[in-house]
Order: structure tokens, then sequence, then C-alpha cells
């Protein structure tokens, strides 16, 4: 036992324990605790193993910014992986396990790797799994085949693969100022901002105010600071124009000054309320932001320095200060700035043993000496830490005399008794955000640090994340930055003058016989590896990071970022800000998947349902998604395979009468004395000779010449169309027509509405079409006189009011009926018991497919983006009266060759189906590369023709006519024997549907 | 004639849902028996539209983005330059407006099926949008009357508000009860009643 | 990514469809030069810096807009109806 609870102090509350398990060991902590403190409090120093060479660590930050403590948190079958201990507030029922451990922690069979520890050197998986140059393994197929093998034995925590059962959710907000961040400057700076009367967002991603406040040792206000804070922010949350969130952790910036943060709204509770989801995703779009992320303290890097019981100086403080954990009975301090000695002053009058302070600087000031004696520490100055000695808790360091200016280590090495050696290396500032915003982050020389770049967008950091680093300075610049007009008065600060600049020392480096000095906990990269790189010619800053995987781990490099730089640029003999750095980007900290999928989390994408979708469900229909739609396949009876539904359906369409939902059909409103020659420019036929009450066929065209779309549009006033288009085409019409109205033709007095909603339609189909018609619907005839083909009436059924027009998709004589959607189902029920007695059949798309197959109709499946009206038999539908969109381009060489694909039918010679997407080939079982000349775009069975049909797109289409082919599908190994035949297979004249 | 079917069905349940243990944060209606009716302008005529629509309704509205207003049952608000939707419980609402709209002031569509009008109502119905919508529902950026167009993923909605904590929410019919199942899973949170 | 619709106001970027490059001039519609059908069919420069584009408000106003953005930046400069724009080339005004 080395770390353990302190008999007072803390912000934990200590009337109430909290049960939790670690590794399937039973725990208690306080109300309060992370995962870490509690575990410290308990004597847990051993959390995880490494990435590589599995070797033990302990907790080294109390933040975000912990690359070590990694845990796994289990909920019966769901697990989430790599959750830092630090942040993870522990509460009753709470189940953890360490990671890259087998069989367990404290045993750990691949800790092996630590004495192949050369072999794992940065590179080593480019260099190892090469394969030879020829062979089966060659190349980077060795990789590929030992992978497996090698993500087994390296790695984070592993992924679950149960569903997620939690709930998850965005909020989109809006403000004037958003504070990142709620210690001393994000306080400071959001009353500042608030007291203006500005809306006001402040995000504290830990779940209480007061960031560094919360572990001083200073007095504000002749106060505790963890007191000033919290008043401060319970002040502030009150105001109606500040919305105060804790537990939220800003984690990107994005254009235009939209932020994204997570906020962990109930995952520390035992319990949640209903609907209360785990985490909820802001999207935060404000004026200003005011980044006061403050700063992380970096390690020193030194032989040794990743055992456990080696924490940053600050960490230890904070668990001392915060949780009342001594992190242990011995702790020692290892530093290059002045931060240190205030964490062993707070530290020491907390009642934590603070035994040594090493420093590499030669001299230091009065107030450190003070507060080194006070506090009954051996200081040595000019010295370092060459050697860390532990198991799987530290027990001792070794220090040697340090020169900082030469770098070089020398004299007797001397061994001091420590289980916890704080370690300082200086601050840096949290430019995450700054950076992702954009723009360069620029040196500073003092701080030795990378200060936030010019502000791109409208930003402004301050605090420590600006570079203030003593309290009073952080409060006036906040209250500027928050408001240059704000005239809050300041309170008095109590502190010690210290200072933060460091030597610039980053690294003690190793002898050849010492231990391993890491840069990159998380990824387990060292100082050798950086040089290592060097000396393979990976020279710039972004090859640096991706050969070693420097600061590519979930922490971002958070601890590594600056020395791993400072490494580089020494070995290169150049300056750090020389040698640059890389950009940071999203997410400042691991963010859940389900946290961003929201709301959508398992439903992807809304349902669109017909006005007649409960009918049809009621009825038996199988249903399947058609783009957002959901539309009746079949209406299966029992025991039907599809086939034999969609047979009986389009049989009795041929046979007597069928009826089928066609509301998805897209349908625009074109209004206004413009719209007959918008049409015309629009359609490659024409519509402004189209008399009112008619209905014409049109095709569209891209303007490249491809075509675009085919429907009917059909003319109900001298100004007033309505536009029909296909399910699948309803969005990308609109957006083509209002493109030239709004940017071609904007003199042209048309308007655009989409109606496919207020319609509901249903088409009736077959030779006794009309006679349904005759005995439902009342103020119109429906005779052939006054209902010819393409013609449109007015009148009703039910008492409904409908539009009916006589057209024909399935070849037969038929009308789509079209009444208000909220009368859909009315009007569909009437249409069937009119036609009861000519047992009328509802038929779902594969009969409806079925149909046009039969007729050489075509779809989407043939309007594919590649074929042009020639290719699809519709060249007659191109006026060579008057321009229209596509027709300059449609004469283009490659658009009329004639090897071009065109349609045909094709009938399957061996009565066996043909496969959709299946080649035409000459050859039954084609060499590779296929010799394929076309292929299969739709195929069903015909009961009109007794036949297993399909349509094709085949090379020299209507020349092939009577030729013979394989429709041959490799991946099924069908290969069926085909006639090659006219796209109209069934009543060719059209006379059915005419008469 | 019949009434009009809607498209919500067996989704709609009323009753208390969601957290309502500790209080209801939001009531969700649907609103039935509109007349709604979209008028477009032509670029040049929309004061004298306005003007139209101010004497068939008594709503009269100034020529700026998104204005609106309501009174009971009626309401007006725009959602595109020139466009505006036309509310009213009256089923003469297209027949009146026609009389005033004269085609060289612009169109009328009637999009009374083609839409499905839900009520939000509450404390928290500012909360409960935001969760859907990324508009700023605050009362200083979004006034009384005043509509906005925007989606929720693929449902396009045009909203107005109608008080400080009431809005309406008009949405495509054949997406209404995605819709529908959407809200009531963001409202379950702050507990919701449907009337 | 943020577009301020002028009939809107400020919006997120999912609100609108990218529809082009609007530099580009259609020829007239009985025109049969073909080079000029090309170049507004298919011929799009890739400048670096300030560009006009199209973007529809799809999930607003349904408007097309003129957006000039500075495409390494992202930074926007200007936004109009496009509609207006295409009046003001029609009529011989800068756009």
């Amino acid at each position: 036992m080395t770390s353990s609870r302190l008999s007072k102090g803390g912000r934990i509350d200590r009337s109430k324990s909290v049960r939790f398990t670690f590794d399937g060991k039973a725990y208690s902590g306080h109300t309060g605790d992370t995962l870490a403190s509690a575990l410290l409090a308990n004597g847990i120093t051993l959390f995880g193993r490494s990435f590589k060479y599995h070797r033990p660590r302990g907790v080294f930050a109390a933040g975000s910014d912990e690359p070590n403590a990694l845990v796994t948190v289990l909920a019966g079958e769901v697990r989430e992986p790599n959750v830092r201990a630090t942040e993870l507030e522990i509460h009753d029922g709470l189940v953890t396990q360490s990671q890259n451990r087998f069989p367990s922690l404290e045993h750990d069979f691949l800790a092996i790797n630590q004495l192949a520890g050369p072999l794992f050197s940065a590179g080593f998986y480019y260099k190892t799994f090469m394969g030879p140059a020829i062979g089966p393994l060659r190349g980077t197929r060795f990789w590929m085949f030992c992978e497996k093998f090698i993500r087994r034995a390296a790695g984070l925590g592993k992924a679950g693969i149960a569903a997620d059962p939690d709930r998850y959710e965005r909020m989109n907000a809006f403000c004037d100022v958003l504070v990142v961040g709620s210690g001393p400057a994000g306080l400071i700076a959001a009353e500042a901002a608030a007291s203006t009367g500005a809306r006001v967002i402040i995000a504290e991603e830990r779940p209480l105010a007061g960031g560094s406040l919360l572990a001083s040792g200073e007095l504000i206000d002749g106060r505790n600071p963890a007191v000033w804070a919290r008043e401060k922010a319970a002040a502030l949350a009150a105001m109606p124009n500040v919305r105060f969130l804790t537990r939220t952790s800003v984690w990107g910036y994005y254009d235009g000054n939209v932020l994204t943060a997570v906020e962990h709204v109930s995952d520390y509770k035992p319990n949640r309320t209903k609907g209360q989801p785990r985490q909820r995703h802001w999207v935060i779009r404000t004026g200003r932001t005011v980044l006061a992320t403050g700063a992380f303290e970096r390690p020193m890097v030194f032989p040794g320095n990743d055992c456990p019981g080696v924490m940053l100086a600050d960490a230890a403080r904070r668990y001392a200060i915060e949780y009342g954990v001594a992190p242990g009975n011995n702790v020692t301090l290892f530093t290059n700035n002045d931060s240190a000695y205030d964490a062993a002053r707070t530290m020491s009058l907390a009642g934590v043993n603070i035994t040594a302070i090493i420093d590499v600087r030669p001299d230091v000031s009065g107030t450190c000496r003070d507060i080194a004696s006070v506090a009954g520490a051996e200081l040595f100055l000019a010295h370092a830490v060459t050697a860390t000695h532990a198991g799987k808790a530290l027990s001792s360091i070794t220090v040697q005399h340090f020169n900082a200016g030469t770098g070089r280590v020398s004299g007797a090495p001397r061994e001091l008794k420590t289980d916890c050696l704080g370690v300082s290396g200086g601050w840096s500032p949290a430019i995450h955000l700054a950076s992702q915003a954009g723009g360069k982050p620029d040196w500073d020389e003092d701080l030795q640090a990378f200060l936030p770049p010019e502000p791109n967008q409208n930003w402004v950091t301050t605090g420590s994340a600006a570079g203030y680093m003593d309290t009073i300075s952080v409060l006036s610049d906040a209250a500027t930055k928050g408001s240059a007009k704000s005239r809050l008065v300041l309170p008095p600060v109590e502190a010690p003058m210290l200072d933060a600049s460091p030597a610039p020392v980053f690294e003690i480096e190793p002898s050849a016989k010492s231990q391993k000095a890491f840069v990159d906990f998380q990824h387990d990269v060292t100082a050798d590896d950086i040089r290592l790189a060097y000396r393979e010619g990976f020279h710039s800053v972004e090859h640096l990071k991706r050969y070693t995987t420097l600061g590519m781990a979930t922490d971002q490099g958070k601890t590594s970022n600056v020395p791993g730089l400072a490494i580089m640029a020494d070995v290169r003999g150049i300056s750090i800000p020389e040698a640059g750095t890389t950009r940071f980007r999203p997410p400042f900290t691991p963010v859940s998947l389900g946290a961003i999928a929201g709301e959508r989390y398992g439903d992807l994408r809304p349902h669109r349902l017909t006005p007649m979708h409960d009918w049809h469900l009621a009825n038996s229909a199988k249903t399947y998604e058609a783009g957002l739609w959901h539309r009746p396949m079949i209406y299966a009876s029992h025991g039907e395979t599809v086939e034999q539904a969609y047979t009986r359906e389009a049989r009795a369409v041929r046979q007597s009468v069928g009826i089928v939902d066609v509301s998805t059909l897209g349908k625009i409103d074109i209004q206004g004395p413009d719209a007959a020659e918008f049409l015309d420019r629009v359609y490659t036929n024409m519509f402004s000779t189209l008399p009112v009450g008619k209905a014409r066929y049109g095709l569209m065209l891209r303007e490249d010449g491809v075509a675009f779309d085919d429907g009917t549009t059909w003319r109900l006033a001298e100004t007033q169309f309505l536009m029909t288009t296909t399910t699948a085409n309803a969005g990308p019409v609109m957006q083509h027509l209002e493109y030239y109205l709004d940017c071609i033709w904007p003199n042209l007095r048309v308007h655009l509405t989409s109606v496919t909603d207020v319609w509901a339609g249903s088409a009736v189909s077959g030779p006794k079409a009309r006679a349904v018609l005759e005995a439902c619907v009342t103020g119109t005839k429906v005779d052939n006189v006054t209902l010819p083909f393409m013609g449109i009436v007015h009148g009703k059924i039910g008492g409904i009011p409908v539009m009916i027009c006589r057209l024909s998709f399935s070849g037969e004589l038929a009308y789509e009926v079209y009444c208000g959607a909220g009368f859909g189902t009315k009007v569909w029920e009437t249409l069937l018991v009119a036609g009861e007695p000519f047992d009328i059949m509802p038929y779902g798309l594969e009969a409806l497919g079925t149909l046009r197959i039969e007729k050489g109709h075509v779809t989407g499946a043939e309007i594919d983006g590649r074929t042009t009206a020639h290719d699809l038999h519709l060249d007659w539908m191109l006026s060579k009266k008057k321009p229209y969109i596509g027709s300059a381009m449609i004469g283009r060489e490659g658009l009329t060759d004639e090897n071009r694909l065109s349609l045909v039918g094709l009938i399957s010679m061996d009565n066996q189906s043909i496969t959709g997407g299946s080649h035409i080939v000459t050859d039954p079982v084609p060499r590779e590369p296929a010799d394929s000349f076309g292929h299969v775009t739709a195929a069903c069975y015909s009961p009109a023709l007794g036949k297993y049909i399909a349509l094709a797109l085949v090379k020299h289409g209507t020349s092939m006519i009577g030729n013979r082919a394989f429709a041959t599908d490799l991946l099924r190994d069908k290969h069926c024997p085909v006639e090659i035949v006219s796209h109209h297979m069934f009543d060719p004249e059209g006379s059915r549907m005419h008469g | 004639m019949a009434e009009p079917q809607s498209p919500l069905g067996a989704s709609y349940v009323p009753g208390d849902h969601g957290n309502a243990a500790a209080g209801i944060g939001v009531t969700l209606r649907e609103r039935k028996g509109l007349s709604i009716i979209q008028v477009t302008a032509w670029s040049e005529a929309i004061p004298a539209m306005l003007t139209a629509i101010g004497s068939a309704t008594g709503l009269a509205l100034q020529n700026k983005p998104g204005l609106g207003r309501v009174a009971g049952e009626k309401s007006v608000f725009g959602f595109a330059p020139g466009r505006y939707l036309v509310v009213s419980a009256t089923p003469e609402l297209e027949t009146r407006l026609r009389s005033v709209i004269a085609p060289d002031l612009g169109t009328i569509i009637d999009l009374t099926h083609g839409r499905t009008v839900i009520r939000i109502s509450g404390p928290r119905s500012e909360w409960v949008l935001s969760k859907l919508f990324a508009i700023d529902f605050s009362e200083h950026a979004f006034a009384i009357g005043n509509g906005r167009a925007t989606l929720h993923h693929d449902i396009h909605a045009n909203i107005q508000r109608i008080d400080d904590e009431t809005f309406d929410v008009y949405v495509f019919r054949t997406f209404a009860r995605s819709f529908w199942a959407t809200l009531g899973h963001a409202a379950e949170e702050v507990g919701y009643r449907v009337e | 990514m943020i577009i301020k619709c002028p009939y809107c106001g400020p919006r997120d970027v999912i609100e609108f469809i990218y529809q082009g490059d609007a530099t580009r001039s259609r020829p007239e519609p009985a025109s049969n030069d073909m080079a000029a059908w090309n170049a507004y069919v298919y011929d799009r420069a890739n400048p670096s810096g300030s560009h006009r584009e199209y973007w529809l408000h799809s999930g607003g106003c349904r408007q097309h807009l003129v957006v000039t953005r500075d495409v390494s930046t992202h930074a926007i400069s200007s936004v109009v109806f496009a509609r207006d724009a295409a009046v003001a080339v029609k009529s011989g005004e800068p756009a």
C-alpha cells in the first residue's frame, strides 16, 4: 500500500460510500471520486498494461490528458473501452476492467514483449512484415496474414459487439458567446460577457466548475478558491441569459463558429429517468468563442519515467487536494520550473509527506527554497532523475548531477526512496480547439510552449490557454476577453511569487544501459524511437508522427506533443518552432459514435408512408423500402412464393382488373403564365399544344443529352399543370426545375410546388377497369368519348372529389384516380367494393414491374444516367421544332454511335429465370475478362407469355433481335440461354390500352 | 363528406408519456380540420399580395422574411420569398383567397391534404424542438407569429411560433407518422401529454 | 459551415445542396456552338481562393443562392439569390 486516503480534505462526500468493482474485485469510494482517485485511495497503483510492450502502468494525470489509466466499463453485455479512469465518476454498481493484459493485470503473458524491446521500435511492423517480392505472401500480403495475430497482442481496449441499448440525443444551441472551460479565466470571462446581457453558454468538461482553482493553495477574495469558484458558478448559472453545462467536453471547432460538445447527461448515474439520454451531443453556433481551456502539464522524459507511481506533479496535487488522497507516503518531485514547488507547498499543507524536490536548474528563487524547507523536502538543484526502481509500484529513484546547459549527467548516482514521483516539465496551453479552428501556433520562448495562433474566426483565448500562468493576470485578461465593455471589479488574490517558465530541458537522455524513456505513453513511443525515425530519414513532424505514431493515440498527444517535438528538433539541430507542429484535429477527447448518431441511432432514415399504408398492412402486403418509401411488394396469400403471388396479381390485371397504390409518384404543381413555355423547354416534346383536360407522356434529358426522367404531365388549366415524375426522381426533378427557373430563366413567370403528399393515387388497370369506375364514379361519365386515352375528368367517388386520368403503365385499359390524401383509403376501398364483381385484385410493385417488363416500358433501371432517348427507343419524343434541355448535346458522336447499348427484350430458352444484372455473352462460361455485350436491367416471370423474360441493354440491340445469347451471372454461376426479342414483348400494337 | 384520415394512425396515443411522473414538459396534439393554402406572389407583387391576404383573412403583414401573424385558429406566415402559408379552420378559405388574388399577383395551391400540423406547447417546447431542428427557437430570434422553413434529416418542416411556448409544426403528410414518433421520442425526457 | 441565406438567415450547411459552379453561362437555347455548350456542361476551373458557387437552400426556402466562398479558408464573402444575380447578368449589370 503506497497511496491512501487522507484523514480530511477534498470535495468528496465522505458521508456517502459508493461500491464498485475493478477487475472483478469490489472496492468502495465516495461520491465525488473518479475511478482513479477511488482506486488510489484503496492503494491500487497498477491500472493497466501498455500498448506495445505490455509494461505495467499507473495513473499519470488527473483529467482528460490521462494516457495510461484507460479502463473498460461493462454494463451487461455492453462494453465501453478506453475510458479514462481519471474522468470516470464512480457510482454504485459500476463495473470496470483493466485493458491490454492476459490473463490478468498482475500476471501478463505478453509482458515478455519488454524483453524484445528493440524489436518493437518505430517502423517495426513496416520492416518485419513486408513479405518477399514474389510468392503467395508477397508484398503486403504477408502483413495482412500476420495482422490478425498482431492486433490481438497489441492495442487498447476491446470494442463490444452487443448493441448499445442507451439513448443519445442531439441538441442545437445558439449563443452570443461560448466560453469553453470554467476555471478562473472561464468564470470571469463568462461573467464579463453575461454582464453585458449577451447570451452565454459556458461548457465545463468536469463535474464542477473551478478548473485549477479546485486544487489551488492560493486565496481569492480571502477565501478558499474552490469555494469562490463554486459561488461564482452558481451565480452565473442563475442568470437567465447563461446556460452552464458541466460534464460537457467541447471537442470540435468547425467553420462558421460551430462547435461540438458531448454532455455526459447520465452515464455517471446508476439509474436513468425515463427518456433521459446517456449523452447529449451539442452543436453550438456562437457569435464569439472564448477559449478558456487551461493548460496541460508536460512530463519530463527520463529513463524509467513510465512506471506506476510516476505522475504529473499537478495530478499528485489534485489527488491530494480535490479527492483527499495521498498519492504516496514519500512523495518526491522532479521539475524544470516553479510550479512543482506550488504543488509541494499545497500537498504538504494537506498532510502529504514531501521528501525531496529534484530540479534541473542550478539555482531557484528564495520562494522556492522556502517552500522546500517549510515542507521538509530535501532540495536537489542541478540534478535529474536518471532511473526508477519499480515492480508494480515505485520504490525508489536514482538521482544524479545534471547540467541543464549541456544536458550531461555526471557524478555518483544516489538512490532516494519514494513511492510517488511527481514530474513537471512545464506547461502547454490547451490550444487544441484554437488549432482546429485554423492557423499555426506561435512558439513562446519564455514558456517553452506553443501559444494559440492568430484567430481566423471570431474567437479569443484567455487564461493559461493564452499563456497567462499566474492567477492575477489570468483574471484581468479574462475580464477583457469576456467583454471589452465589462466593468468587473476583480477579487484580490494571495499567491506565492512563482514563475512557471521552465528551463528548456525536456529530456534526460538515457545512456546505453539505462531504461526506456517514454514520450508517448499511450502508444509506447520512446525518445529513442524518435531518434531512430530521424536516422531513417523521417525528419518532418508530419512524417515523424506517422512513422512513430507519436501523438496518434486516443489522447492525441496531450502530454507527448511538445516533448516529442523538442527531441526531434534537438537531433536535427534546429529550434522547436523550426521543427513545427502538426495541426490538432477533432475530437479533442474521444466521442462515442452513439452520441454523434444521436436520435437516429438504430433508425437511420424516416419512413415515408402512403395514405393507404395501413390498409396494405392489414391486407397482408409484404412491403419493401424504395428510397424512403415503404411500398407493397406483393399481397401474400398463404403459402405463396413471391413469384406465385405476383404472377397471380399480374394475371388478374390482364384478365380482369387490378388496383395499385401509385401515391408515391412525384407530383409537382406548375403554375403561371409561362408554365407551358417552361415545360416546352424542359421536356423533349411539346406541351404548349396540350389542351386543357389532357395529359401527355413526357421525357426530360440532362443538359448533356442523357435521359433523365419520364412521366405524364396533366394540363389542369391554361396556366396550371400537374407534372408526375418517377418515385425515385421526385426530388432530383424538382431541383432540376428550380435550378432552371432560378439560375437560367429568372424571367419566366412560373411557380413550382411539390404536391406529392397532397394526392393519393390509385391506378385501376385491366379490361374491366372502366366497368369498375362506372360502378362508383359520380358527376362525370367515364366512357371512351368523355374520357379518352390521356383524357382527364373530375368527379366523385363515394362523395369524395376525384380527378381521373386515363393512362397506362401496364399496357391495359387503365386509369389513375387521384383524391385528397386524407381520403385515399376511403376512395381505394370504394374502388375495391366497386371491383368486387370483377374480382378486383390489389397488386404490388412486383406485379407492377412484371406488367411493365412485358410491355417494354422503361423505369429507372433503364433510365440509368447512361442511356439516351435513342437507346430506349424514345427518339420519337424528341421534338425537332424547338430547343430543349439536352437538345444541343444529344447529337454528339458518342451519343449516336451505333455500338451503343440499346433496349431489347429477352426470353429464357430453358424455362429458367433470368437474373437481374446478368451479362449478355455469346459463350456461356466466358473467360476472364468477360466478353460482355450487354446486361439485364429487369427480369420476371411473365404470366401473359408463360415464360421467363427480361429487359436488357444490348450492343447493336435492334439488329440483334432474333439472335441467341446467354444471360450469365458469374456470381451465382447461372447461365441462361436466351433469345433476343423486341422490348415490346406483349401486345406490341397497344390495342389493349386504347380499347 | 367524410372526415379526412389522419396519417398518424395508431401511433397517436392520447395520454401521458415518457418521464411524465416528473411533470408534463410539453403537450402535443394534431390540429385537424384546417384549410392550408399556399400563396406565392410574383416578386414585384409581394406588397399587393400581402394586402390581398390581409383583406381575405384580416391578418395584414409587412414584407419582411419570415414574418407572420396568428389570431385564434387563423394564421399566416412567410417561409420563402413571396411565399406564404395561409391557414384557417374555415373551408371557404381558398375561395376567399381566390376572390381577392388575381393572376397578376401570384398563384394559389391548396396543400390541406399534403400537410400535417402538430402543435407543441409547454415550458419545454423550445428544448424539445431544439433536439430536432437546427434553428434558434429563443423568442428574441423567433418572434411570435413568425414562420420558418427548415428540416430534420429528410423531413421538411414549416414552423410557426404561436406564443411564447407554443409552436405549430407543418410536416409533409407522408412523413408525419415518422416525425411524430421522433418528436415523441425527443419529448420523453421532459414528459409529454398527447391530447 | 454556416451559409447566411438572404431569406432564412444563417443555417447549417446540411440544409443546402451544392449545385455547382456559378461562373458558367448557358449558351442561347438554340445555339449550335458546340464549344460553348461543351464549356457550359463540362469545363470547370478549380481555382484556389474565392469562387462563385450555386447552393440550393433545399432544407429552407428552396431558393438557389450564389455563394462567394474562399475554397481554401471556407470564408464566405457574399450570398445573394441566384435569381437576382441571373437577372442582373441578363440586364448587363455586374452580378
